[in-house]
């Protein structure tokens, strides 16, 4: 059972047809995710980073290979697997606490529970107060944060982040990182894995435990590292840079 | 400029209070005329229910038909090109079938004209509001969708907090235009003839047309005066605040593009947010039933993805049977056709051709006429925020009086104007087209020039770009697309118009321009003739879709890709 990985990436590559004109996008990527593990997939723009995650969250269906959850072939609506994303996709209409819930509606949570669970996770994100805001209310890194309560309000095993931090101005960004690791040393807390996806190859380095490198087009893997620096880690710290050199030097 | 905004501004609305005020006038002054009109708040009362009644259907008919197309691949490939038809075609030619027909159905009862009505206005809502659903369902963004998707939300889910939501802004949008559509219909409809038979039911349509047959022009004031109090009453305490409050469904637009919002003085009429707390209360009571029915289905998926062979069977039927009624529907139509021009024609049929082209070219002046107008208008309610919010209403307002209804006021100020019976009633058709295309034109026009990015127009003006050289490089290329959107309904509006304005009856005597109206007319009454009936349709049809595929699609499609502003 511990031996058995949370998330497995087996082979998979992804192509584009255009006018009868193949355009490959992936080509076999393949890794393993186990528990307390969290991965950041980097690469140049191009390199199908998102392709990648909306094929490991079962959006899109993969052109050859497999992706296995728990064993099993993934399914999109899997609710052990939850999304944070690049433009925070809430909903315009729903107020926060609603737009935490929409998950656990989904899944069949009754009412009382529900609420319960949302205000949990939106006092865990530090958005006590604002239930009732509406997202157009609120600012780029507040919006974010009811992405991520909603993404953890369905307790789930594994958390995909597609870019979560680059429509957020620099020092949101960095405030919203320590928070995320915060919560993240928080062993009762969901998920038991993080697969983030990114092409800052600093964030990356600031965050992971293991980096995936990807080339571009096709992307493809061209390494695999295990950032073995204590946390929490320092951006001035030669090894640092060490590590964030050697990821330049992969890409380019 | 302002003070020609605030002329123009107080002209506009003194026109909708010089419309009551005249009514009011005419009452007073003809008292035989308002005994007649005693019961015209009644007949509001009918003409408003039966467009309640259509709408509801169209609203209904609107979410289903645009919710299958937009998600259902197979649907989508059939149902798509079906609404182009539906959209295109002339829907008041079809009108005295379907009276017939609802007649028949009923034996004869007046129920059978009611249903007939409430039909036709159907149809005149329909289609815009269905295309308006399925776009705003396939211009979701796809983020939002794959959140929708990876969170599970399916089925009810999916479409409660996903996409009747994000359809609410063109819904309601394309319903405030669909609402004025109807009245054309509606007063249209009122009063009818089919198959050798007038047909008449109670409302303020057939009050007016009565009123212009026998050239009763204090009960025509009268009556234009109730139906416009109806419209701005409606407007600005339905219409106004539903807009308003449809706003909160828009999808935010990227940082830096947001188009501030025109506050309107509609606004104050702020009970509609109020609704939100009775939809609360009855959704809180009906809750607890979807609750327990969304659990159960969730146990019915879990079932049904265990049996995929039984869910491919059902799947198959279901197509075998889309198949069939396809087939069948098909088949009957191309049969009748057939039948049909293996008998030979008749005698009026050769006078087609000519009809067809003078029906046109009438159509054709009018649109001249309302591009000459239209253009500099838009230009400058568009550019100007301050116009555009004065402005705007008073113009909506006006243009929500259905042409059909100023049908008398016009040939009495075409008789006026033209030197012989004849020539009045050629400016009368070309000014009822006119009156039914206009609008049309200008909204899109305004909204095609509101849609140029600021950036762009102050990179113009800073490079210096003035006058003509604005208008060349700037404003024409960048309304393009709006300006062809506004010219197809236009023409849809026009080919409508056609069938009430080249054959009129006013104060007692008839006015007849030939063209493909007026034999649709003579077809229908006093003497039915079906095949000329169905001839006539056909050739408006023909013409129709061939303007559309040949003409409009293709400028539509060049312009969009060359002319379209980049978001």
């Amino acid at each position: 059972m511990v031996d058995r990985p949370l998330l497995q990436v087996k082979d998979v590559a992804k192509s584009f047809f255009e006018n009868a004109k193949e355009f490959k996008v992936l080509d076999l990527v393949r890794f393993d995710l186990t528990e307390r593990d969290f991965v950041c997939v980097v690469g140049p723009s191009g390199s199908g980073k998102s392709t990648l995650l909306r094929i490991i969250v079962g959006l899109e269906k993969p052109t050859s290979g497999e992706v296995f959850f728990e064993g099993e072939p993934i399914r999109a609506d899997n609710p052990q697997v939850a999304m944070v994303f690049q433009s925070f996709a809430l909903f315009p209409w729903l107020t926060v606490e609603k737009n935490v819930e929409l998950g656990l509606e989904a899944k069949g949570t009754l009412p009382e529970e529900r609420r319960k669970i949302a205000r949990k996770f939106i006092d865990a994100v530090g958005l006590t107060g604002f239930e009732d805001a509406f997202p157009r209310e609120l600012s780029g890194g507040m919006k974010q944060r009811v992405g991520i309560a909603r993404a953890l309000a369905i307790e789930p095993l594994l958390l995909c982040m597609d870019e979560p931090f680059s429509s957020l101005d620099p020092l949101t960004a960095q405030n919203l990182r320590d928070e995320i690791l915060q919560l993240w040393t928080n062993p009762d807390l969901p998920p038991k894995a993080v697969l983030m996806v990114t092409h800052a190859i600093e964030e990356a380095v600031y965050m992971a435990d293991r980096v995936i490198v990807l080339s571009s087009r096709p992307g493809r893997m061209i390494a695999e590292l295990e950032i073995d620096l204590p946390r929490p880690r320092n951006r001035k710290e030669p090894e640092f840079y060490g590590w964030v050199d050697e990821i330049y030097s992969l890409i380019v | 400029m302002r003070t020609i905004v605030r002329g123009l501004r107080r002209w506009l609305r003194l026109v909708a209070v010089v419309l009551i005020l005249a009514g009011i006038v005419a009452a007073v002054a003809f008292p035989e005329a308002a005994w007649n009109a005693i019961q015209l708040p009644l007949f509001a009362f009918f003409s408003t229910t039966r467009m309640v009644v259509a709408y509801l259907f169209a609203l209904v008919f609107a979410i289903a038909y645009g919710h299958t197309a937009a998600t259902n691949k197979r649907a989508s490939a059939a149902l798509l090109p079906l609404l182009d038809v539906l959209q295109s075609i002339p829907i008041l030619g079809f009108f005295p079938a379907a009276l017939i027909f609802f007649v028949a159905t009923f034996r004869g009862h007046p129920i059978g004209i009611e249903f007939a009505v409430v039909f036709l206005i159907f149809t005149s809502m329909a289609w815009n509001m269905a295309f308006g659903v399925y776009e705003s369902l396939t211009t979701i963004p796809a983020d939002l969708e794959a959140a929708a998707a990876s969170f599970g939300l399916r089925g009810w889910l999916r479409f409660r907090y996903l996409a009747f939501p994000a359809a609410i802004p063109k819904l309601v949008y394309n319903s405030i235009l669909s609402w004025t559509n109807g009245w054309f219909f509606l007063v249209a409809s009122e009063i009818f003839s089919a198959g050798g038979t007038e047909f008449q039911r109670p409302g303020l349509g057939a009050f007016i047309a009565v009123a212009g047959r026998n050239g009763d022009i204090p009960s025509i004031a009268i009556g234009i005066a109730v139906l416009a109090a109806v419209v701005l009453t409606l407007d600005i305490f339905v219409w106004r605040p539903l807009g308003a409050w449809s706003e909160r469904f828009r999808m935010e637009t990227a940082p830096g593009r947001e188009i501030p919002r025109v506050p309107s003085p509609y606004e104050r009429f702020r009970w509609l947010p109020r609704l939100p707390k009775v939809r609360k209360r009855i959704i809180a009571s009906v809750q607890p039933a979807l609750e327990r029915y969304h659990r159960l289905s969730l146990r019915f998926e879990r079932a049904y993805t265990q049996h995929p062979k039984a869910v491919r069977e059902i799947r198959r039927v279901d197509l075998a049977l889309f198949v069939v009624v396809f087939v069948v529907v098909v088949a009957t139509g191309l049969v009748g056709l057939v039948q049909m021009f293996l008998r030979p024609l008749p005698p009026n049929a050769s006078l087609l051709p000519s009809a067809a082209v003078l029906s046109f070219s009438r159509l054709l002046v009018a649109y001249a006429i309302a591009l000459v107008w239209t253009i500099p208008v838009a230009a400058m309610l568009g550019e100007s925020q301050r116009a555009a919010r004065y402005l705007t209403p008073a113009l909506e307002l006006f243009a929500s009086l259905p042409a059909t209804a100023l049908l008398p006021v016009i040939v009495g100020f075409a008789l006026l104007l033209a030197p012989s019976v004849g020539a009045a009633a050629q400016l009368a058709a070309i000014l009822i087209a006119l009156f039914s295309m206009q609008w049309y034109l200008l909204f899109n026009l305004i909204a095609g020039v509101r849609s140029i990015p600021d950036d762009l127009k102050e990179a113009a003006r800073s490079f210096g770009l003035r006058g003509r050289a604005y208008w060349k490089r700037l404003l024409l290329p960048a309304i393009a697309p709006s300006l062809l959107t506004g010219s197809i309904t236009a023409w849809g509006a026009g080919w409508n118009a056609l069938i009430v304005s080249e054959y009129i009856q006013y104060a007692h005597q008839f006015y007849e321009v030939p063209g493909l109206g007026s034999l649709l007319n003579h077809a229908v009454y006093p003497t039915p003739d079906n095949e000329m009936l169905l001839l006539t349709i056909l050739t408006m049809i023909v013409v129709v879709l061939a303007m559309n595929k040949l003409l409009w699609r293709p400028l539509f499609r060049r312009a969009s890709s060359r002319f379209r502003l980049e978001v």
